[in-house]
């Protein structure tokens, strides 16, 4: 049991309990919490696999920008954060069956059934965000082109729904 | 320089919505200049897209295909937008939603759409995918002031960003097994690849997701509350131009490994295919909202074109984008006519409304007996000859059983269309409420009508266009 | 130094996407099914930084910027439907807004 094993059975031990947490908390706003401790945790494992800048834009993007949107829709609509939400429980048995179905061949059958013929690479100590920024603007610039097109249409979608009237 | 000329169709779409932006922040009228602005570039790019079909290739490191069944699909997403705007120009009045933004997000999803049949690229697919989605999203709800559309919208997105999740967790895992996004270089390692399990979940999930978009049966519990909720003319282009892109993808990564690895994909798309036809058949005769019943009808055809995927080889691709082509223009045509009877606050869309509509309006009384003839396969028109071409690709395949499900449902399914035509022939009208006819709205109902016409009179002039593609 | 295997990686992406898909289908609050559906995309994104990590392909890294913009994308869009129809019916609740019949 080195440092790394702590850290990684750590930050996975946040980012599944809280993950629990958000499903199963009646409350809203702690289900949200929940969803920042889970976003952290994940950053955490980024940084251990070695991808840092992703680790830092993850902290910026999901906890800056979409964890703070969801907040603000939570606020927006605050009547129904002190009412009691039903569980229905018509469908949780089933739902939770098929889940656990698609999560056991997915675990035990894929991925422990895999022969992993991965490369022994040591984590480079050196940032990502040079190689990154490198395969953005050429590789997979036409994405990042397109990704600008689609930002602009949810500014005018979201604008065309939330509006006030004319 | 040759490259970009080679996408001039992409081009054309995209800085249109750049210029529709600026004229509606610089115009104070621009829901009135923006729908000729817009369906002139989708002319223009649908012009492009026939004359550059020859130039087949691959631009953009690999990013983009150009040319061949590539520009088919772009000829009919291009098309069908401008017919939905000229069939929009007077109902969205009606509908209370008039504004510019309309026709920036109907641009918007089309270049959504065309993305999505060029790209080579899984993630490329994604960007195009959610693309055209989240702009459904916002002209399922475009009026929100209506519940129903508000509810509509809500359903779709929950649903869609469901269908996303399981999209991208499938490129994921084909991302770990293969090394690489390239459907190309996929597809060039694809034998070695099939035997890994990992790699085979990775595209189940990704077909998974692809089912919710083409309206499949298990994954179909949003079509008829989204269809029957948003706009009319926006139901027309969800379920033509939508289910187009998303099969456009599904052929890509079918025709490549056709015919010899179609196996693969064989158990999943005929018990696709089954379910989706035998439900949306039979539910549908239950339905009496037009919209809702041809929101089952939807998922039935759905099943019939999956037949083709299931069967997997070059004639069963050809057939299925016939008939794409056809069912396009058919379904498109059968929405415009339904916008057009439509009264205020989503009233005369009952089946009862039809009732003795010659006598009202012969000429949409005409125009829709020939998409509900088209749409129920039976010959001579477009929609036969798609069922035909895809039921004998079966046969072929040694599906039979397949083949002879479809037709049953065919016949099932010949009972609800020939019930709107007997109401509005053989029925007298109790009520004679005006039909509010739009003038841009019959000629765009004439001109897909035309398309059904002339798809259904030469179906192998096309057919030989895109077998001749395929090879 | 990736002296955790692999695997450990992708079983905990796993579960979240698990987490993930069952909150979609229990909740019935709108707001908290898009937070399990940033959930389901969070572990996809897990999965490719993993893969690209293991495999030394930097470009899995990308993609979790494009699912991330994706992500952002989506919840905007869907905020701004949910509080349209908030402003019309007071309700999230997915059970509640049903006035088409199944």
């Amino acid at each position: 049991m080195n440092i790394y094993d702590i850290v990684f059975y750590l930050f996975a031990a946040i980012t599944l309990v809280s993950a629990f947490f958000v499903v199963t908390t009646r409350n809203i706003v702690y289900s949200a919490f929940n969803l920042l401790f889970t976003f952290f945790g994940v950053a955490g494992l980024y940084v251990l696999l070695g991808a840092d800048f992703v680790a830092v834009v993850q902290i910026m993007v999901y906890v800056g920008g979409i964890l703070i949107l969801i907040l603000f829709g939570v606020m927006l609509t605050n009547k129904i954060t002190n009412v009691q939400i039903k569980t229905g429980t018509l469908q949780v048995i089933p739902a939770v069956i098929g889940v656990l179905l698609l999560a056991g061949v997915l675990i035990f059958k894929v991925f422990l059934g895999t022969e992993w013929k991965s490369v022994k690479t040591d984590i480079p100590v050196k940032t990502t965000a040079f190689a990154l920024g490198k395969l953005l603007i050429t590789d997979y610039v036409l994405i990042f082109e397109l990704l600008g097109i689609l930002l602009l249409v949810v500014l005018i979608g979201a604008a065309t729904i939330a509006r006030r009237e004319k | 320089m040759q490259d970009f000329y080679n996408i001039l169709p992409l081009i054309l779409v995209a800085s249109g919505i750049v210029i529709s932006v600026v004229i509606e922040i610089l115009s104070d009228n621009s829901e009135k200049i923006l729908p000729w602005f817009s369906a002139l570039v989708l002319l223009s790019a649908s012009v492009y897209s026939i004359m550059l079909m020859n130039n087949t290739g691959t631009i953009f490191n690999g990013m983009l295909a150009t040319g061949g069944n590539v520009y088919i699909f772009h000829f009919i997403f291009t098309i069908g937008a401008m017919l939905i705007i000229l069939g929009s120009i007077d109902y969205i009045k009606k509908y209370g939603s008039y504004f510019g933004e309309y026709y920036i997000l109907i641009l918007n999803a089309v270049l959504g759409m065309m993305i999505m049949a060029s790209a080579r690229d899984l993630f490329m697919v994604f960007i195009g995918l959610e693309l055209m989605s989240i702009c459904f999203y916002v002209l399922a709800g475009i009026n929100r002031k209506k519940l129903n559309a508000n509810e509509a919208s809500l359903k779709y997105v929950l649903l869609g960003a469901f269908a996303s999740g399981f999209v991208v967790y499938g490129i994921a895992l084909i991302y770990g097994t293969a090394q690489t996004t390239s459907i190309d270089k996929i597809i060039a390692g694809f034998v070695p690849l099939s035997h890994n399990i990992l790699f085979i979940t990775g595209l189940f999930l990704f077909l998974v997701g692809f089912s919710f978009k083409i309206a499949a049966f298990p994954f179909h519990q949003w079509v008829p509350d989204v269809y029957q909720g948003s706009a009319t003319t926006i139901s027309g282009l969800m379920s033509t131009g939508g289910k187009a892109a998303a099969f456009s993808v599904l052929i890509i990564l079918l025709s490549a490994v056709a015919p010899s690895n179609a196996n693969v994909f064989r158990p999943y798309f005929a018990v696709i295919a089954t379910l989706s036809m035998i439900y949306g058949s039979i539910v549908a005769i239950s339905q009496n909202n037009l919209k809702r019943m041809l929101a089952y009808s939807s998922i039935a055809h759905a099943g019939y074109m999956s037949i083709g995927l299931a069967s997997g080889n070059y004639e069963s691709i050809a057939g299925i984008i016939f008939y794409l082509a056809a069912y396009t223009f058919m379904n498109i045509g059968a929405f415009i006519v339904i916008s057009m009877i439509e009264g205020e606050n989503d009233s005369k869309l009952q089946l009862s409304d039809y009732v003795g509509l010659n006598a009202k309006n012969p000429k949409l009384a005409a125009l829709m007996a020939l998409f509900m003839f088209a749409l129920s396969g039976l010959p001579p028109f477009a929609g036969f000859f798609g069922k035909y071409y895809v039921f004998i690709s079966a046969i072929e395949a040694n599906l039979t059983w397949l083949a002879i499900v479809g037709v049953i449902s065919s016949v099932i399914s010949v009972y609800f269309y020939l019930r709107v035509i007997v109401l509005m022939y053989f029925k007298e009208p109790e009520t004679s409420v005006a039909v509010h006819n739009s003038n841009y709205g019959v000629l765009a109902a004439v001109i897909s009508a035309l398309f059904v016409i002339v798809f259904g009179l030469f179906p192998g002039t096309l057919l030989d266009l895109i077998t001749s593609f395929l090879k | 130094m990736n002296i955790i295997p692999i695997e450990y990686y992708l079983v905990l992406s796993a579960f979240m996407f698990a987490v993930g898909i069952t909150g979609v289908l229990i909740r019935k609050n709108a707001i908290v099914v898009f937070m399990c559906i940033e959930l389901m995309l969070n572990s996809a994104n897990l999965a490719l930084v993993t893969f690209s990590s293991y495999l030394g392909n930097a470009a899995g890294q990308v993609f979790v910027f494009f699912v991330m913009t994706v992500a952002a994308a989506e919840s905007a869009v869907g905020l701004a439907i949910i509080i349209a129809i908030f402003r019309n019916k007071l309700t999230v609740n997915i059970d509640e807004i049903n006035i088409f019949k199944w």
